[in-house]
């Protein structure tokens, strides 16, 4: 009993030091050569592309990584105001709206894009002499009967950026339809893009027995990129009228201690330089329009002129109950 | 006993400060009464609550049918690769749950029920091995052999002379297992499909997919109170009724059975049943559309990673760090409470809270100076420690334990003080029970991914991350090399494994 007490003293006086704490302090000062840049842990830039910003500015970037782009940015959510860092790299057009809502940014740009599609395995399409399908229309076709595998479009960004393609593409009223058919047809639901695409899939390197999966715009070119062997042409190619438009953002934490540098960084992703190393090393088209695309990008990565989108407002609105109403069909 | 109550100190603290201050801060800043009773009420999350409740179950139960047998074998007989079987059946604990649910989603193609069961099984062997082994080893041959001459059968000798001498590690570690099970997240995500979901995996849903942090409070407290009450259903069954046992040392091990088939044939069984799916990712870091290639393999000792800016070596070297530290932290704050055998139930309160839940505790309760250490380095190893702190205790507890009053009393007698009795009689008894804390310790550490992912890092990527970062690109190689980072750490492990 005596234990217990002690224990909750200890934890009370802890919980009281630590509230005083943070009503007192707000700002404190920083090592002015150094700014930090939050982002997913799938942010994994050229090497020495910040070796220019020091340069110029004589600070310092560092790169704070944590979790997905969901876990990132519900992380800095909950602490909106005593930010981890300076700058955000990692907000989409699904998430900016529940940014917004918490006054996480005071400044937001985008930065880069990119597209969810359904990408196809060729190889399968040719040695069963079925033509590849060219719309969403066509996979609810019985020809196209058990081929697609998707993601569960909680906890998947690509799974929820294909639904949310089909909601555009149909309207608020008919895509509860296409669904159904879908289920009938077979669509399978893999937990995540890594189950989805490299173990499902049967174009890449888990040989799985789905011929579609939904993956990005981009997945062709890495596909080359990576080859285990050199290779010429990506075995994958993308269906193009499927492309849902991913929009990324940077912006400046609110609560940051270096609101100048963090404005320097944030022109500095936007400018030529690091515009053009993102298409190899994070696998997005830059939003720059003077970045010149690499060959491989060119030739194999699709970003249609003309993708689906919706409102960022609309599909924070909704968003809940659009999953929800997906499981109910989909369970 | 009064003396006893200092050693707490430390351990107390640590874990007020590191847990008990973030839990409380969260449940104060986001549970509300009405979410509570809305999720009480809704259909779908008490069927979320019912599935992970069934399926701990059952795991629970297949776990301990496969994992007692191969105890016993390995507790009382050694044989030619008696030692790798260890390393092999201990190893699951530490890889990341993305591997050993890709090597059994390899083999069984389908997710489901199923598949996940064998998951469980394979990460929950080695704590039913882990914790029970000690103990069994420790009982003492010659009251079998007592019962034996007296004319009881095994299966009698079994019954009334080992049971009620092992029962008390048996049900620690079912304890252990089941709350792993019924909290299980990342085999889940895997395995689970969308249909099938744990109470742990909707908090992180909740809290992390959909931004309802207090339906994610209201449900991470509901699992809490299932688990304690789990607690105390099993603390009440375990009162000890063999506080004193009849042991002094490890036994020796036999080295021919007289019926060598059997111990032979049961731990091939569970061996089968844990090792095919760590075949299985060793299997993908060396096929390449249906070809055998190395060329991964080279990849990683000729220094370089595809599309990670680390190197393999400095992501071992992470890992590696993390896990070390994590053991100095973790083991002497362990042995502490063992020896002063604290209430358990006290110490195994971390076992009842969600990770989700902590994870969020730390980041909104570390986040302001002077205590701004969520992005601090050796804030994850800390972590690291709490999270193992529970399951490390009670490796140690069944061997304090088991150590009787009277050596301590006759040390004394002989004029040892207190520290020369526990330095020269308790730490040499100890010491395959600390070796086993200290490995223990550094595999939870290896193959945590839970709250400490809710905790940012700068450049300190360590496996499980760099796994998952791999397999989570396209292309062959980038899938290849992380096939192979898994499959070296299955290797390595196993070699550890075997010799501790």
């Amino acid at each position: 009993m005596k234990l217990t007490r002690t224990l909750i003293i200890a934890s009370l006086v802890l919980l009281a030091t630590a509230c005083s704490s943070s009503s007192a302090t707000t700002s404190t000062d920083a090592t002015p050569n150094e700014v930090t840049l939050l982002a997913y842990d799938a942010f994994i830039p050229k090497e020495g592309i910040f070796d220019a910003f020091t340069a110029a500015t004589g600070a310092k970037v560092k790169i704070v990584t944590g979790g997905d782009s969901g876990v990132l940015i519900s992380k800095a959510i909950l602490t909106a105001g005593t930010p981890e860092g300076d700058v955000l790299w990692g907000l989409d057009n699904t998430l900016l709206s529940r940014a917004q809502k918490a006054e996480l940014l005071t400044s937001y740009e985008p930065v880069d894009y990119g597209d969810i599609c359904v990408n196809y395995d060729k190889q399968w399409f040719t040695s069963h002499k079925i033509p590849t399908p060219s719309s969403l229309e066509d996979l609810v076709l019985p020809a196209y009967r058990g081929l697609l595998v998707t993601q569960d479009p909680v906890a998947s960004s690509p799974g929820l950026g294909f639904l949310l393609g089909t909601i555009a593409h149909f309207g608020i009223d008919d895509w509860q339809d296409f669904w159904t058919s879908l289920k009938t047809n077979g669509v399978h639901i893999a937990p995540d893009w890594t189950t989805a695409y490299t173990i499902d899939f049967s174009g890449s390197s888990g040989k799985g027995k789905y011929p579609l999966v939904v993956s990005y715009g981009s997945s062709p070119p890495a596909e080359v990129l990576y080859a285990e062997k050199q290779i010429d042409t990506p075995p994958t190619a993308v269906i193009e009228s499927t492309c849902f438009r991913q929009t990324e953002y940077v912006g400046a934490l609110r609560g940051t201690r270096n609101p100048k540098l963090a404005a320097q960084l944030i022109s500095y992703l936007l400018d030529i330089p690091f515009q053009e190393s993102m298409p190899l090393s994070l696998f997005v088209f830059p939003i720059n329009k003077k970045a010149t695309l690499p060959n491989l990008f060119t030739k194999f990565a699709t970003a249609p002129k003309n993708p689906l989108t919706l409102d960022p407002a609309d599909i924070e609105t909704n968003r809940d109950a659009w999953l929800n109403t997906w499981r109910d069909i989909i369970l | 006993m009064r003396k006893t109550k200092t050693l707490l100190i430390t351990p107390v603290v640590f874990l007020s400060v590191f847990f008990v201050a973030p839990v409380a801060n969260t449940v104060f800043r986001y549970f509300r009464f009405s979410e509570f009773s809305n999720v009480l009420s809704n259909e779908s999350l008490s069927g979320v609550a019912w599935f992970s409740l069934w399926q701990a179950a059952i795991s629970t139960l297949l776990t301990l049918v496969i994992a007692l047998p191969a105890t016993w074998a390995l507790s009382r007989y050694t044989f030619r690769g008696s030692r790798v079987t260890r390393g092999i059946l201990t190893a699951p604990f530490v890889l990341p749950a993305v591997v050993v649910a890709a090597g059994v989603l390899a083999i069984t193609d389908s997710r489901g029920v199923i598949p996940i069961l064998w998951a469980h099984v394979v990460f929950n062997v080695s704590v039913v091995i882990r914790i029970v082994s000690p103990r069994w080893s420790m009982v003492n041959l010659r009251l079998e052999h007592a019962a034996a001459t007296l004319g009881a059968r095994p299966t009698r000798t079994f019954a009334s002379v080992v049971w009620p001498q092992i029962l008390d590690a048996v049900i620690s570690a079912a304890t252990l297992v089941f709350i792993y099970c019924f909290t299980s997240f990342g085999v889940i995500a895997i395995l689970g499909g969308i249909s099938r979901r744990t109470l742990e995996s909707e908090i992180f849903t909740q809290a992390v997919r959909l931004g309802n942090t207090e339906t994610a409070t209201a449900l991470a407290v509901l699992q809490a109170i299932i688990i304690g009450a789990v607690f105390f259903i099993t603390r009440r069954s375990s009162r000890p009724h063999s506080t004193s046992l009849h042991v002094s040392a490890p036994q020796p091990l036999h080295i021919k059975p007289n019926r060598r088939a059997t111990p032979l044939i049961i731990t091939a069984t569970a061996v089968i049943i844990v090792a095919s799916p760590l075949l299985a990712t060793i299997y993908r870091s060396l096929v390449v559309n249906s070809q055998i290639s190395f060329s991964a393999w080279r990849l990683l000792f000729s220094g370089s990673l595809p599309a990670l800016s680390v190197t393999p070596q400095s992501v071992i070297i992470t890992s590696l760090v993390f896990a070390i530290a994590t053991a100095c932290i973790c083991v002497p704050l362990a042995l502490l409470v063992a020896t002063a055998s604290a209430p358990r139930a006290l110490f195994s309160i971390p076992l009842a809270v969600s990770a989700a839940t902590l994870g969020i505790g730390l980041i909104i309760t570390f986040n302001t100076s002077p205590y701004a250490w969520r992005s601090e380095r050796w804030f994850i190893p800390v972590i690291h420690a709490v999270i193992a702190l529970p399951l490390v205790i009670r490796t140690l507890e069944p061997a304090t334990h088991a150590i009787p009053a009277s050596l301590r009393n006759a040390s004394a007698t002989l004029g040892a003080s207190p520290f020369a009795t526990w330095v020269q009689v308790e730490l040499p008894l100890l010491k395959p029970a600390l070796l086993r804390a200290t490995g223990l310790s550094m595999a939870v550490s290896l193959g945590e991914f839970g709250a400490t992912s809710f905790l940012s890092r700068s450049g300190s990527t360590t496996l499980p991350i760099a796994i998952a970062q791999l397999l989570g690109r396209p292309g062959v190689a980038t899938q290849q090399a992380g096939f192979v980072l898994a499959a070296l750490m299955v290797l390595v492990t196993v070699g550890v494994m075997s010799r501790a």
